[in-house]
């Protein structure tokens, strides 16, 4: 099953160099290199992981990250950053990221990222079916 | 389907065993198992990436190699987040236990931080600060250069030019009003400053990014108005701009020639000029210099001075010392006609004046240069280089009693700064000496000459002036433009025409400087004696030396000889301890709260969430709590597929297994697992490396042979068990299809084995740890070092503490993860009897010998 992945970051050049390296790695990749734009891939695709730089013009990452696991849950944000800071990635963490990553990236590294991300993910949504499906079950007797 | 019936008296068992909330169905028990174990594996895995962060912080920290602040601030968020991530996943294992670690994982963040915290600057210093008053107390903000400027005219009374300081003050303002700071931490923790191509994008992006900031109208105007209020009525007054960087007094450090100073300014000019002054914090040989010298790029705030301009007649440095020796306590005069720049930029002949230090100050020798070039001001505004006119060309460039009143003035210095000094000065068209900067200087004590092995062939290059002593090797590069100096391979020689200052930047990666021009007072030849680069200055000609000839250079006998002549090279460890720099000083303040290990004993009732005082007791203790509600849950659950079951190996053995998902080749529902159901790979090499080879070391206790020895293990729990906790008093594996843990007791020796083996070789380890035993203590630990000596020659990371080693391997393939766990599995087996010959040094040698040549098979 494919992974898909949506990178949001404004520098074009960073994106589309991970962009490719990830669909290398036979990723589903999207992009952003703006906030709109981002939220608009959110609700028309079916990503199941955001990778997202802290620090963008027009996003706050840590805003961002609280945006997304408050409209979709089950979606996994992993942190990138370009600067080294304990109090911010540790918020970061806090609000609910899967992980904080230091620029420059190794791509070996992000790729187990998002690769237990979304493990994480599909465990969840197999729990939550199947509560649904023994929910179905006992609606009669309830 | 289960009947309703069955359903009901499960919850009933489950409620009374305490855990009403388990789903009483497979497919639930299946989906809790994976989670807890995805949960299992994130923990591992964020502890590996945690003690590995670890490692590379003390490495550093015990290491002589240069490191920045960007490296302490990277490990320390990556240790931050993995120990954040071991928290949150321990909360997945056990909800709600263990809450109060990301309490303590915040405390512990806050002390980080504040170690790593930048020296706040006074809050309320002014932008600016005049000369009159300024001294030693505005260190701080002015920066040592201007500081001790002030103190040479406030206290000891020499003439220096008026003039005030833009304070660090300012600066700050200025990185402020632009927000630069975010984007300049940005960019250094994006680039490799060790590697010199990205060092130089590195400088020019940091540079233009601060040319094109805005100065903000409040500093603009306070320094327009202080240049106002020092300009001469009369005369159209110029200025000099001189860096005083703060920080650059730290570890006695000169930061000789690595900022920008920008002579005879107008006063219009000042503001654009200012910005380009402190844009020269980021050139690349301060850049490097910092690195080299573990500065903290945070501390160093430009101030910078501004200084009417002084018309020089001559200029030049004056040392209340020699060097390159510190037994010498002559005074070293280097002078030229006009401006000091043509000295201290070390590219033309000057004149050396040695005065004798005790009174009437005797000149001892005087060598005239031919000093063709000077350094003049331009009538309208900068300074431009011209010809000395020819009859001036061979003559001294200052008297003899000038040279005295300038040794006088250098031994004044000295008398009130307490240290031997380097002082700028000039002489100005009316005669009068001024004093345009004063450090302390760097000596380095001349070096023994070594005996020259017979039959060393003549040296290709003698003579010069020995600016840096020692000797070393290496092939020659010669640098004649930036593009060149990119290609300077690691241990070269390098070698150039004009000793520039910028060439410093490439000090941290050569091992010697040969230049054809320069002398003992410029720029490059201060950072070389800082950095203990052997040089030679002012050789002359150099022809002879070409690209990728290698030679030896031995600065003391200035010459350079063709080929390798180790007789001559100091060998490696007598190079002096490792200066404790800033940046070293912050890692280690900042180490302190993350490395030590306080929680030992995971038995001992201080093994809790509040005893944690640092992150590496936090990954401790998380680690250990992980691997025990893993098994306490398996051991516990009604679902006979997941529960543990005891091994079979022709016979039951008190070994238990429990699986996390892959271990076992097929599902397995009753009592017993048989070895030929294991799939996991790590347990059966670990297994394999315990059975390889038979035992015949020193009899047991008990007489028996190695398949007593499996079962005794749990043959008397209660004799001496270092365990409290129920869930310890047996042997058991946790495995699944990479991962394997073992906690076993064999009669009084403790084992923990864990191993990950799986496709990612930056998250495979293997650690390993063991203790007790039945002798006393010295035996003991004689066998703990024993084994910690087997592995350290088996590349493990090995610490041994009184009987207990521990030893780990990381970034492993897979495949070798399990060789490594079949010598593990061996030294399981073959040294629980050694404690009781330790006492035995035959025996002991005997044993080593044996081991060796088994372990040999494994690898």
């Amino acid at each position: 099953m494919t992974i898909s992945v949506l990178l949001v970051d404004d520098e074009e050049p960073f994106v589309q160099t991970l962009a490719k390296r990830l669909t290398l790695r036979r990723f589903d990749v999207h992009t952003a290199t703006r906030a709109e734009k981002a939220f608009a891939t959110l609700r028309d695709h079916n990503i199941d992981v955001v990778v997202l730089d802290v620090r963008m013009p027009d996003l706050d990452g840590i805003e961002a990250t609280r945006e997304i696991k408050a409209s979709y849950p089950l979606i996994e944000v992993v942190l990138l950053t370009g600067h080294a800071n304990m109090e911010s990635s540790l918020e970061g963490m806090k609000i609910g990221a899967f992980d904080y990553l230091l620029k420059p990236v190794n791509i070996d590294e992000l790729v187990y990222k998002i690769e237990d991300a979304h493990r994480k993910k599909e465990l969840q949504e197999e729990k939550i079916r199947r509560l649904a499906e023994k929910a179905d079950e006992d609606g009669p007797d309830e | 389907m289960i009947s309703r019936g069955l359903l009901w008296l499960r919850q009933l068992a489950a409620r009374m065993t305490g855990r009403a909330e388990d789903p009483p169905d497979p497919e639930a028990a299946r989906e809790i198992f994976e989670m807890r174990y995805h949960a299992l594996r994130l923990l591992l895995a964020a502890n590996t990436r945690a003690l590995e962060s670890m490692a590379a912080m003390e490495r550093a920290a015990a290491d002589g190699a240069p490191f920045g602040m960007p490296f302490v601030r990277s490990h320390c968020t990556a240790v931050g987040v993995s120990v954040f991530k071991m928290v949150r996943n321990l909360d997945i294992l056990a909800p709600e236990r263990y809450t109060q670690l990301f309490d303590r994982l915040e405390d512990i963040r806050r002390q980080i931080e504040e170690a790593l915290a930048a020296h706040p600057l006074p809050t309320d210093a002014p932008l600016i600060l005049p000369m009159a008053g300024l001294g030693k107390g505005h260190l701080d903000v002015a920066g040592p250069k201007m500081a001790n400027l002030g103190e040479v005219f406030n206290v000891v009374g020499a003439a220096v030019p008026d003039g005030f300081v833009i304070t660090a003050t300012a600066y700050e303002d200025l990185i402020a009003a632009n927000d630069l700071q975010p984007e300049i931490d940005r960019l250094l923790l994006a680039h490799q400053t060790e590697r010199l191509d990205e060092l130089f994008a590195l400088s020019s992006d940091l540079q233009n990014l601060i040319l094109s900031a805005e100065v903000p109208e409040h500093i603009a105007e306070a320094i327009d108005d202080a240049a106002a209020r020092i300009a001469q009525p009369s005369a159209g007054s110029t200025y000099a701009l001189r860096s005083s960087a703060l920080g650059e007094d730290s570890a006695g450090a000169s930061f000789a020639g690595q900022y920008q100073s920008i002579l005879n300014l107008r006063r219009s000019h000042l503001v654009p000029s200012y910005l380009q002054v402190v844009a020269s914090k980021y050139t690349p040989q301060a850049m490097h210099y910092r690195l080299q010298r573990g500065l903290r790029d945070e501390d160093v705030a430009m101030s910078v001075g501004c200084l009417e301009m002084v018309d020089a007649r001559s200029g030049g440095v004056v040392y209340t010392g020699n060097p390159g020796d510190s037994e010498d306590c002559n005074i070293y005069i280097s002078s030229t006609w006009g401006s000091p720049k043509a000295i201290v930029d070390g590219r033309f002949a000057s004149d050396l004046l040695v005065v004798q230090r005790t009174e009437p100050h005797a000149i001892l020798k005087n060598e005239v240069g031919d000093k063709a070039t000077q350094f003049v001001l331009h009538h309208r505004e900068g300074i431009q280089r011209a010809d000395v006119p020819p009859h001036l060309r061979l003559r001294q460039s200052i008297s003899n009693e000038e040279a005295q009143k300038i040794a006088e003035l250098a031994l004044r210095l000295e008398d009130h700064f307490g240290t031997v000094v380097d002082v700028e000065w000039a002489v100005n068209t009316d005669g009068e000496v001024l004093v345009l900067q004063c450090r302390p200087l760097a000596q380095v004590s001349a070096m023994a000459r070594r005996p020259l092995p017979a039959g060393t062939p003549p040296p290709t290059v003698a003579g010069g002036v020995n600016v840096s002593p020692g000797a070393a090797s290496g092939p020659v590069h010669w640098v004649r433009r930036d593009s060149d100096a990119l290609l300077v391979p690691d241990g070269a020689v390098l070698v150039v025409e004009e000793p520039l200052p910028r060439w410093a930047a490439l000090l941290g990666r050569v091992v010697a400087v040969v230049a054809e021009q320069g002398g003992v007072a410029g720029h490059l030849a201060t950072v070389a004696r800082e950095l203990r680069v052997p040089a030679i200055l002012g050789a002359g000609p150099l022809d002879a030396l070409t690209n990728e000839m290698e030679v030896t250079i031995d600065a003391s006998r200035r010459a350079v000889f063709p080929g390798r002549i180790e007789a001559l090279l100091v060998p490696p460890g007598e190079e002096g301890a490792i200066i404790d720099t800033p940046v070293r000083a912050t890692l280690r303040h900042a180490l302190r709260h993350i490395a030590p290990l306080n929680l030992l004993d995971p038995d001992g009732i201080d093994f809790k969430p509040a005893n944690c005082q640092t992150l590496h007791d936090i990954t401790r203790f998380c680690h250990e709590q992980a691997v025990r509600e893993i098994f306490t849950f398996g051991s516990d659950t009604a679902f006979p597929e997941y529960a543990s079951k005891q091994l079979h190996h022709n016979v039951p053995m008190q070994w238990w297994i429990l699986d996390l998902g892959g271990g076992l080749r097929q599902k397995v529902t009753g009592k017993y697992v048989r070895l030929e159901d294991i799939a996991c790979k790590p347990m059966l090499a670990l297994w394999d490396g315990m059975v390889a080879v038979p035992w015949d070391g020193p009899p047991s206790a008990t007489g028996r042979g190695l398949a007593s020895v499996l079962f005794e293990a749990t043959a008397n729990p209660a004799l001496s068990s270092p365990f409290r906790k129920p869930y310890a008093n047996r042997n058991y594996f946790i495995i699944s299809e990479q991962f394997v843990n073992l906690q076993s007791r064999f009669g009084f020796h403790f084992t923990n084995v864990e191993a990950l083996a799986g496709p990612r070789p930056e998250e495979n380890y293997l650690s390993f740890s063991f203790k007790g035993g039945a002798a006393d203590l010295e035996r003991k630990a004689a066998r703990a070092r024993f084994i910690g000596d087997l592995l350290a020659e088996l590349s493990f990371d090995t610490e041994v503490t009184e009987d207990v080693v521990t030893a780990r391997r990381t970034i492993l393939d897979h495949h070798d993860v399990e060789r490594s766990l079949r010598v593990v599995g061996y030294l399981l087996m073959h040294t629980r009897q050694l404690d009781m010959i330790m006492a035995d040094r035959a025996a002991v040698a005997h044993y080593g010998a044996k081991m060796r040549a088994d372990l040999a098979q494994f690898n």
